[in-house]
């Protein structure tokens, strides 16, 4: 998994991207070192790295410039600086053009692990929500109906879960762009959203297919044995809880029961209620949809 | 009003809807309109009846006969025999089970004949989206006598001799909370309603919001007189569109009819409304939570003190009070306190109502007073398991906060103190009824995995400690259970129940130690001899064919998915265990009880069902 990552270190000091050479490769990462930004952007015209571990005094071409460049032109590289004066100014020009992370110098090989796997992790995770926010487009009608709403429950204490409820209704999920533009219109910050939305399961970030199936855990249901109509619907529709099939047209979640216990198991598909389900009958049902 | 010969009450509830109230309804319609009865009977759509388990169900007035599992292709000859020839149509009585004779009157049924409505009182009666037959039926008479004729003190006077406690699961005196808020001075308070009926297993919060919305706004609207709270909210699940859409409809009317608003009913008091929806997060049924969520905030909980009834919702003093606790106190209030204690016990008074579910035969809502035996609800209301050669094992009341109650202790009250003795909890009323057939480890997994992944995370003790017991627990089920588990896990859970901040973290280890207290043995069976007698885990069991008992009818070999049972017709058949994956349809297909479990067996012997021949069950 690790040698997937490459590395490229960029450091005046050759000691420095020896030790990292050390500590990196023995993890399994792929790594690479120039002495200075001049070669690293040379390299980086050829090659893409996945991060970039940069000293900030360098001569020729310093540190931030090379952050700038990359940041232009490599924008899917992380970056972490190495640097022996944390506190100087040149860090905070760093952080404002946006960086991951940093690490100090000297360092010791768990510090240098410790930032590497969290910078991996945070290009991981970052990696399909750009791109996703790329792809994703929303019609005007749609942003217009969302300040609508923003814009009709922005003076209102605590009114941040009714809107992203009402805006889920109108996009159908809550993606990070979406959250964003909340947020402003809210006078919040995205975050403070996001933990609204990853705190709520009624919330998804995900989009749903042209029908959402969703199976009640209740305790009744689960007395009635509901999982084996819950395996049977993941078999037959080849995906798991939480996922939309190929084509869009299902997707399938669990809910912490619907209240309707009377009919366990139950599956409710849209707005429609099913009872007593038994795996041959949720196929059956499911078959009429498509 | 016009006057009708007949009104036939069809049960629109969630559980009648789902099983086909909609298309009967334009059937019944179509029909009587055909034979020209449509001038004389009327059908009216109700809440939910509680009689769930027979749906789509309705009542004819004024003879009060019940009819039951309405078919669309039944409706012709119901109309024909009972509303033309007067005859009613037994076909579609119910049954009873022994003498098999149809019982054709409502109240006459043990599922009915049992209960007494008090919360329930209008349930299936009244057209939920009218405030005229909520009025008919004294609604709104107890808040204009509040609000016109009685002091704050005077309120909470009733409702504390009354005895009434919190319905929601902690059962905390009301009125004792009302008089904690009437006296926090402040310049706005609040009056809330928690209708986040998060228990799984349960639904007679749905139910009242559902069928009798005004029931809850009459009681807050009394409540609010007795605090000084100016403002509401109902908090709602968004699970229940039905419920949110008949509240606000309800909210509607009542503000149209100065019933809300300003200047209620001609007093000099006034109170808004409003409902918030909640978005899908357990802990918000604790009070200090569903505050937090309102604040659009994440529903984390918050140590008290201070109580809500000092700083609760934008911290102003506030009553959080639970849906089933508001809608009693209208009748409480106009019938007085001594009314109320004629029903329950001298610390549980009045009624409770509860959701029966499961492996029962009347799956539904019934409300019956405190103190009667569980055995009566379970058997005489409940019909008892669903299945005829099925023994009862537990029922589990109080949801993940609760616990299992084992057969030996069927015959105690059902009162507050008494269901906590027995390590379950009243909680909000979920019954849910297990027959021999459930595995109590695998239910104790059950409820864990809900509270792990629930627990907001604002606690170690709760966030880690439910995970750790999840683990282990699974492991138990999986078949890598160590000697010395069931002791930590008793271990573990004493712990997080000391040291969690609310109510879901200091419960959440309930299922599993009752489990433990009352079926140790099935822990032990799991871990030492690899055992699931229930035959739920499937790593820990194996599925054997007892031959003498075998009529070789070959139900178990046409459903076995894996071609694993062999055999001729008429002849015993046989279990392969190399092929078998233990998925239990050969067990739920035998109608002779011929199929045994035993011990997880050691795949790829030769004669693997050999050596554990001598094993009997």
């Amino acid at each position: 998994m690790a040698d997937e990552i490459k590395i490229l270190v960029v450091d005046d000091e050759p000691i420095v991207i020896r030790s990292c050479e050390t500590v990196l490769k023995s993890e399994g990462y792929n790594i690479e070192g120039c002495l200075g930004g001049k070669e690293a952007i040379l390299k980086m015209e050829q090659t893409a790295y996945d991060l970039v571990f940069t000293d900030l005094k360098m001569p020729e071409v310093d540190g931030i410039t090379l952050i700038r460049w990359i940041k232009q032109k490599r924008p899917d590289t992380g970056i972490v600086i190495i640097t022996g004066y944390p506190s100087q100014d040149t860090i905070k020009d760093a952080l404002e053009i946006g960086i991951i992370d940093y690490v100090p110098k000297p360092f010791t090989p768990a510090v240098l692990l410790d930032v590497t796997k969290r910078a991996v992790e945070w290009i991981r995770e970052r990696a399909p929500v750009e791109e996703k926010a790329k792809e994703e487009e929303f019609p005007p009608s749609m942003l217009n109906e969302i300040d609508r709403v923003i814009s009709q429950y922005k003076n209102r204490p605590g009114s941040s879960i009714p809107v992203l409820q009402r805006c889920q209704q109108i996009v159908g999920y809550l993606p990070p762009q979406v959250q964003k533009r909340i947020a402003k219109g809210l006078n919040l910050t995205p975050a403070q959203i996001h933990s609204i939305v990853s705190f709520y399961s009624f919330f998804t970030m995900k989009p749903r297919g042209d029908h959402n199936i969703r199976i009640c855990l209740g305790t009744a249901c689960y007395v009635k044995r509901v999982e084996e109509s819950l395996n049977k619907i993941k078999e037959y529709l080849k995906i798991d809880v939480g996922d939309v099939t190929e084509d869009k047209k299902f997707s399938l979640e669990t809910v912490r029961c619907l209240g309707a216990c009377g009919l366990a198991p139950v599956m409710v598909i849209d707005e429609e209620t099913f009872g007593a389900v038994t795996p041959k009958k949720v196929t059956e049902i499911i078959g009429q949809y498509t | 009003m016009e006057k009708y010969r007949a009104n036939l009450l069809m049960c629109a509830g969630t559980g009648c809807v789902a099983s086909g109230t909609p298309k009967v309804r334009d059937a019944l319609k179509a029909e009587l309109e055909k034979r020209g009865l449509a001038e004389e009977i009327k059908i009216v759509l109700t809440g939910c009846n509680g009689f769930c388990a027979e749906g789509p169900v309705m009542l004819v007035y004024p003879e009060e006969i019940f009819y039951q599992n309405l078919t669309v292709e039944e409706i012709p000859k119901l109309v024909e025999e009972h509303f033309l020839k007067g005859r009613p149509y037994e076909k579609l009585m119910f049954k009873d089970i022994e003498k098999k004779h149809a019982i054709p009157l409502m109240n006459d049924i043990p599922f009915f004949k049992h209960q007494v409505l008090r919360v329930l009182r209008n349930k299936g009666l009244i057209d939920p989206e009218s405030i005229e037959e909520y009025i008919a039926r004294d609604g709104y008479m107890a808040a204009a006598k509040a609000l016109n004729e009685m002091t704050p003190a005077d309120i909470i006077k009733i409702i504390k001799d009354a005895g009434l406690r919190g319905r929601g699961g902690a059962g905390f005196p009301t009125g004792l909370k009302w008089e904690f808020a009437s006296k926090s001075e402040a310049d706005q308070k609040y009056m809330l309603c928690n209708g986040d009926e998060g228990d799984p297993g349960a639904f007679m919060d749905r139910s009242v919001m559902e069928a009798d919305p005004h029931s809850v706004i009459e009681g807050m609207i009394i409540g609010a007189k007795a605090i000084g709270a100016s403002k509401g909210v109902i908090y709602v699940r968004a699970e229940y569109p039905l419920a949110v859409e008949r509240l606000q409809k309800a909210i509607e009317i009542c503000t149209e009819s100065g019933i809300l608003g300003d200047n209620i009913l001609g007093s000099d008091f006034s109170f808004d409304l409003e409902i918030y929806l909640g978005a899908g997060a357990f802990v918000c049924g604790e009070e200090t939570a569903l505050m937090r969520s309102i604040e659009g905030q994440r529903g984390m909980p918050r140590p008290r003190p201070p109580f809500p009834a000092h700083k609760g919702l934008w911290d102003k003093p506030s009553v959080l009070n639970n849906v089933e606790t508001l809608a009693q106190i209208a009748p409480t209030i106009l019938n007085g306190a001594e009314w109320y204690r004629t029903l329950g016990t001298e610390k549980s008074a009045g009624t409770k109502v509860f959701a029966l579910t499961g492996d029962i035969r009347n799956v539904g809502l019934v409300e019956v007073p405190m103190g009667i035996p569980l055995r009566t609800i379970i058997y005489d209301i409940g019909g008892g398991i669903n299945k005829k050669k099925k023994k009862f094992k537990s029922v589990q009341m109080g949801g993940p906060s609760g616990g299992c109650i084992p057969e030996s202790l069927l015959d105690i009250p059902v009162t507050y103190e008494d269901i906590i003795k027995t390590g379950a909890i009243m909680g909000s009323g979920g019954m849910v009824v297990m027959d021999e057939d459930t595995c109590m480890v695998s239910t104790a997994k059950f409820f864990l995995e809900f509270t792990a992944d629930e627990s907001c995370g604002k606690c170690t003790p709760c966030r880690v400690g439910t995970r750790v017991m999840l683990d282990m627990l699974t492991d138990i089920t999986e078949g890598r259970g160590r000697e010395g588990d069931i002791e930590t896990l008793e271990d573990l859970s004493r712990d997080i129940i000391a040291t969690s901040l609310c109510g879901l973290g200091q419960t959440a280890p309930n299922p599993v130690l009752s489990t433990i207290r009352y079926f140790r043995h099935e822990y032990e069976a799991h871990i030492k001899e690899h055992w699931c007698h229930a035959g739920i885990c499937s790593n820990l069991c194996s599925f054997h064919i007892n031959e003498e008992l075998c009529k070789g009818c070959g139900a178990c070999l046409r459903g076995c998915p894996q071609q694993a049972v062999v055999g001729e017709k008429k002849k015993p058949h046989r279990i392969i265990q190399e092929l078998c994956i233990q998925c239990r349809t050969c067990y739920d297909a035998c109608k002779f009880g011929s199929i045994e479990i035993r011990p997880a067996v050691r795949k790829k012997t030769t004669e693997p069902a050999a050596k554990d021949e001598g094993v009997k069950q």
